[in-house]
């Protein structure tokens, strides 16, 4: 806390000289450059089928026309694969950190050779690709009764993203401090009271990152998708997304469009909550 | 504040999602409605089609609702597929002719009735029949070969060639002009594992309609036939007489080049015509088989959209509504076809579409000269085989393999190249 | 001192802990660790994916991938791949956060600017930069008359630097947050007492800034790597593997092999090599950072 408030002065110590403008101007121009193909994207979905083949790829549209935007829309059935996109991310995102949240605690504060196994057994699983799993993935889905169906998506990307969660909130756990455990314990607490009450609210930080980082990667998972939920009105954006891309290979017009659809809403929400997701990646990546 | 504003986001999701969920179950708990899956593997031409169906059958039956999965053919219906054989088929798959080889020896595919198959010609069924029975109805066809701008023919003075000479002589004149002989997309292997087909079934399986099976019984080899040389060999000549950026060029703007006139020719298929239309209305072309060694190249047909049904499904009356829609209802047919540019396989339909290239359709098409590909891919299939190979084509093209490993990789695929 | 009183609550605690443990780990195995059984067991039959009968061939599959030149060149460009991204975004990554760290106005502009790329799926990447380089960039050369070669993915010699560049670009930005929040945690008063010893901005740099670091460092290094040995969801609408096989990584390579091929006994092996070359060098890489992290 203490350190925070340092920072905070040492931000406005800092002066801003000759050397801090040209540090400017070069992070300026690789922002322009960083940005350009968003640009190039955005620039695309207002053309026409006709301006597409015959003007310049840099050329500004000659009109604003939406038609794209209106094709992309139906056409990624927009209105239920957004909500359910937000759905899974947010359902196993929730799951991922009350459970990893509790593994993480027991695997760091009881020292027996099965909890030590236990964090092992976690980390192998952040090196498999599952990507490479796939078909026995899916067979596993299918003879359990899990394909086609909110929850067995929703299963699956709490079990893939399980190791990573537990690793991180593992390694978060020594900033936690024994003492209010042991005081909470000497009260009467059982592990479950000391972990909701005491330890819980500690790790929230820890739980931000964690949300962050595996929200990312399940908005944005392809894989796993297409595997598990091939029904149209079950589909996720990235699969309808995929399917305009390899239909629409003659007018990527439309498919451009149906990108800026598709990443408009994270983008705004990654805006207006800027200040939260930086926090919480702060957690991981700072000594404690 | 933190804590609010996660917690709205949360419980907004949660809302949402829950709505979703509430209207699946509303729509599946109508009873005497049914709701057929269907896995559609689609060409590039033809996603869009999924949605004149529904609105026919709407109108025909509004009892049955189909559940669409459209996935793009070559990459993706065969995982699909490979899924589904193992948690069950869907009621209907749409894919091409050659996946009933492939999919029919597992015992899988219903057999589609006479009714709906008496609908269509019968030069369909051959290559999607199985001892004796037919699995899967085949909508519409695609034609294979060189697409030439008519009028840069004319200007020219080129006649349509039968021979690789006369074909020679139009490229050298090309060059002279300094006109693009090819356009080509190279940076799509599908692309150059087409034409190798197209060349093979007029240079190798016009001589050895069983190439395949000789091939797999060890009599034969990519290594050592020169047939097989040869049509490796034409991948060299287009890559010779073709755009510089070949390997960077997309369907979409080798396309576009070719109808502005900066090239001459394109070995490719009809799904190049509603590219070329797309970019000008009025662009005039032909087609012609790409010319083989003996001078008597065929174009190249391909059955395209094919039906397939499966043998366990539980709404065969469904089904076969389906079927009868797809056959039955004319309008239908030739919306689909004008919309894909693809001719007809039903009886008495034919696209309204205008098609420069029909003329020369029709014209091989009278003489006789054309032949279907389905023979070729059932010899040698495209997933694993074609496919791998073309990649080696890729790089031996590239420089990055010699010829002679391109065609030792092929032999050494043998195991792959029959889907059985 | 309180040993033998509790013995007997220890286990009941142990227990306790034990309910918080069990769900995920269940989860966890039916999700991953059974398939990866599975995979091994299919890895030792010839089936096609397909058909009914799987049947066993001992490590025949094993003996043809030690064989195999297309899964050796998969392998090889797959570590080009993982090196060269480790490289240029761990440092790029570093380099961006000094120079937003380093007092500019407008820093949480900056921060937008270069994170939003990680907000698109990798397909978008790939599929963005393949109109990149053989639309958009070309037509830039028009432009400015001049005449730079930027159809990276049409050469077999070009295509990585191509999709390096892709990756880069979709995620710098991510690790560079992470780095800046490392940055920003570093006490000011070793600074000071850096500058009062006399070291100059390089020095600081290295013998204060880097130490302070190595929990974010190795997080990045571990989260790159792993995900470049991974990489395939940005070769599925870019290069799609080509020109040939140039780009084809190994998951890639499995894919097709399994699925396109109706190799999946033969795939499942691929997969079972490639899930033990991962274990080590992940095993080498948390061991030997996380030896430095305690050093700093």
């Amino acid at each position: 806390m203490a350190r925070e408030k340092k920072q905070k002065e040492e931000v406005v110590k800092q002066p801003y000289t000759k050397g801090t403008l040209a540090v400017q101007i070069v992070m300026t121009i690789c922002a322009i450059i960083y940005l350009a193909p968003i640009f190039i994207i955005i620039n695309y979905s207002f053309k026409s089928k006709k301006e597409l083949y015959l003007g310049s790829p840099l050329a500004l549209p000659k009109s604003f026309n939406l038609d794209n935007y209106v094709k992309a829309f139906q056409k990624l059935n927009m209105k239920a694969t957004f909500l359910n996109t937000l759905f899974y991310t947010a359902v196993s995102v929730l799951v991922l950190a009350i459970l990893c949240g509790t593994t993480a605690w027991a695997i760091a504060r009881c020292h027996r050779k099965f909890f030590k196994f236990a964090y092992i057994y976690f980390i192998v699983g952040i090196l498999i690709p599952y990507q490479a799993l796939f078909l026995p993935i899916y067979t596993i889905g299918y003879k359990m009764h899990l394909t086609n169906t909110r929850y067995g998506i929703i299963l699956m990307y709490v079990a893939t993203g399980i190791s990573f969660g537990v690793f991180l909130m593992t390694s978060f756990m020594s900033t936690v401090p024994l003492e209010l455990e042991e005081s909470a314990r000497i009260d009467g607490c059982s592990v479950f009271q000391t972990y909701f009450r005491i330890v819980l609210p500690l790790l929230k930080p820890a739980m931000a990152t964690l949300i962050i980082m595996q929200a990312f990667q399940i908005w944005n998972d392809y894989l796993l998708a297409s595997l598990y939920v091939s029904k149209k009105q079950l589909k996720t954006l990235t699969v309808a997304i995929q399917s305009l891309f390899s239909a629409q290979t003659s007018d990527y017009t439309t498919a451009m469009a149906a990108i800026v659809v598709s990443v408009l809403p994270i983008a705004v929400l990654f805006l207006s909550l800027q200040k939260y997701f930086i926090k919480g990646m702060t957690v991981g990546a700072v000594k404690g | 504040m933190k804590r609010k504003a996660m917690s709205i986001v949360l419980a907004a999701s949660l809302c949402a999602g829950m709505m979703a969920g509430n209207s699946v179950v509303c729509s599946a708990a109508a009873d005497e409605e049914v709701t057929l899956i269907v896995l559609a593997g689609q060409s590039t031409t033809d996603a869009g089609i999924e949605d004149m169906i529904d609105e026919a059958l709407a109108e025909q039956y509004p009892n049955i609702t189909l559940e669409w999965e459209c996935v793009d053919w070559g990459n993706d219906f065969q995982p699909k597929m490979q899924q589904y054989l193992q948690s069950g088929l869907p009621d209907i798959m749409i894919g091409k002719a050659q996946d009933v080889a492939t999919y029919a020896p597992q015992g899988v595919l219903g057999e589609i009735d006479a009714t709906y198959l008496d609908r269509g010609l019968d030069a369909a069924r051959e290559n999607v029949t199985v001892d004796g029975k037919t699995y899967g109805m085949v909508y519409n066809a695609l034609y294979q070969g060189v697409y030439y701008n008519k009028t840069m023919f004319k200007d020219n003075g080129w006649e349509v060639p039968k021979t690789l000479d006369e074909l020679q002589a139009i490229i050298d004149d090309c060059k002279a002009k300094d006109i693009t002989p090819f356009a080509s997309h190279m940076v799509d292997t599908w692309s150059i594992g087409n034409v190798t087909m197209q060349f093979c079934m007029n240079d190798v399986f016009n001589k050895t309609p069983d190439w395949g099976d000789q091939f797999r019984d060890g009599k034969v080899s990519f290594s050592d036939s020169e047939d097989m040389q040869n049509a490796y060999n034409y991948n060299k000549l287009i890559f010779d007489n073709t755009y510089g950026d070949t390997f960077s060029t997309e369907q979409t703007d080798c396309d576009a080049k070719m109808v502005l006139g900066e090239a001459a020719m394109k070995v490719s298929g009809s799904w190049s015509i509603q590219n070329f239309l797309d970019i000008d209305e009025n662009f005039d072309f032909g087609i012609f088989p790409f010319p083989n060694q003996t001078g008597d190249s065929k174009l190249i047909f391909e059955p395209n959209i094919t039906v397939m049904t499966s043998a366990e499904t539980e709404h065969q009356d469904a089904v076969n509504a389906f079927l009868d829609v797809l056959t039955g209802n004319k309008e239908l047919a030739v919306e689909i076809l004008d919309y894909t540019k693809t001719a007809s396989m039903l009886k008495d339909v034919t696209p309204t579409f205008d098609n420069p290239s029909q003329e020369d359709i029709d014209k091989y098409a009278a003489d006789n000269m054309i032949v279907d590909v389905t023979l070729g891919n059932n010899q040698l299939v495209w997933g694993g085989f074609q496919e791998e190979n073309a990649k080696d084509i890729a790089a031996w093209l590239q420089g990055q393999e010699t010829f002679e490993e391109c065609l030792k990789a092929s032999d050494g695929r043998v195991d792959a190249s029959s889907a059985n | 001192m309180k040993r033998q009183k509790t013995s007997g609550m220890e286990k009941k605690l142990v227990r306790q802990y034990l309910i918080l443990v069990l769900p995920g780990m269940i989860i966890f195995t039916i999700g991953l660790i059974v398939p990866l059984f599975l995979s091994f067991r299919y890895s030792l039959t010839s089936w096609d994916g397909m058909s009914s009968e799987k049947i066993f061939i001992g490590l025949e599959n094993y003996v043809k991938l030690f064989k195999d030149s297309e899964f050796r060149d998969a392998w090889w460009f797959t570590i080009k791949f993982t090196i060269g991204n480790t490289i240029i975004q761990n440092v790029l990554a570093l380099l961006f956060a000094v120079a937003l760290d380093s007092g500019i106005r407008a820093q949480k502009l900056y921060r937008t600017a270069f994170f939003v790329p990680c907000l698109i799926s990798a397909v978008v990447v790939g599929f963005i930069w393949l109109k990149m380089f053989s639309n958009v960039l070309p037509a830039l050369n028009d432009f400015l008359g001049t005449n730079f070669n930027f159809l990276l993915f049409g050469k077999a010699e070009t295509v990585l630097g191509g999709l390096l560049i892709a990756n880069n670009w979709q995620w710098v930005g991510y690790w560079m947050l992470i780095y800046l929040a490392g940055l920003q945690s570093v006490p000011s008063e070793l600074y000071e007492a850096a500058k009062v010893d006399g070291a100059n901005a390089i020095h600081r740099f290295f013998n204060v800034t880097i130490p302070m670091l190595a929990p974010a460092i190795t997080i990045c290094v571990v989260g790159i790597t792993t995900g470049s040995l991974k990489v395939y969801d940005l070769l599925v609408a870019s290069t799609k593997g080509g020109p040939g096989r140039a780009s084809t990584s190994v998951i890639y390579k499995t894919y097709t092999t399994a699925i396109n091929g109706r190799q999946y006994g033969y795939g499942s092996a691929m997969t079972v090599t490639l899930v033990l070359a991962l274990l080590l060098v992940a095993v080498i890489q948390v061991k030997g950072l996380r030896k430095k992290e305690v050093q700093a």
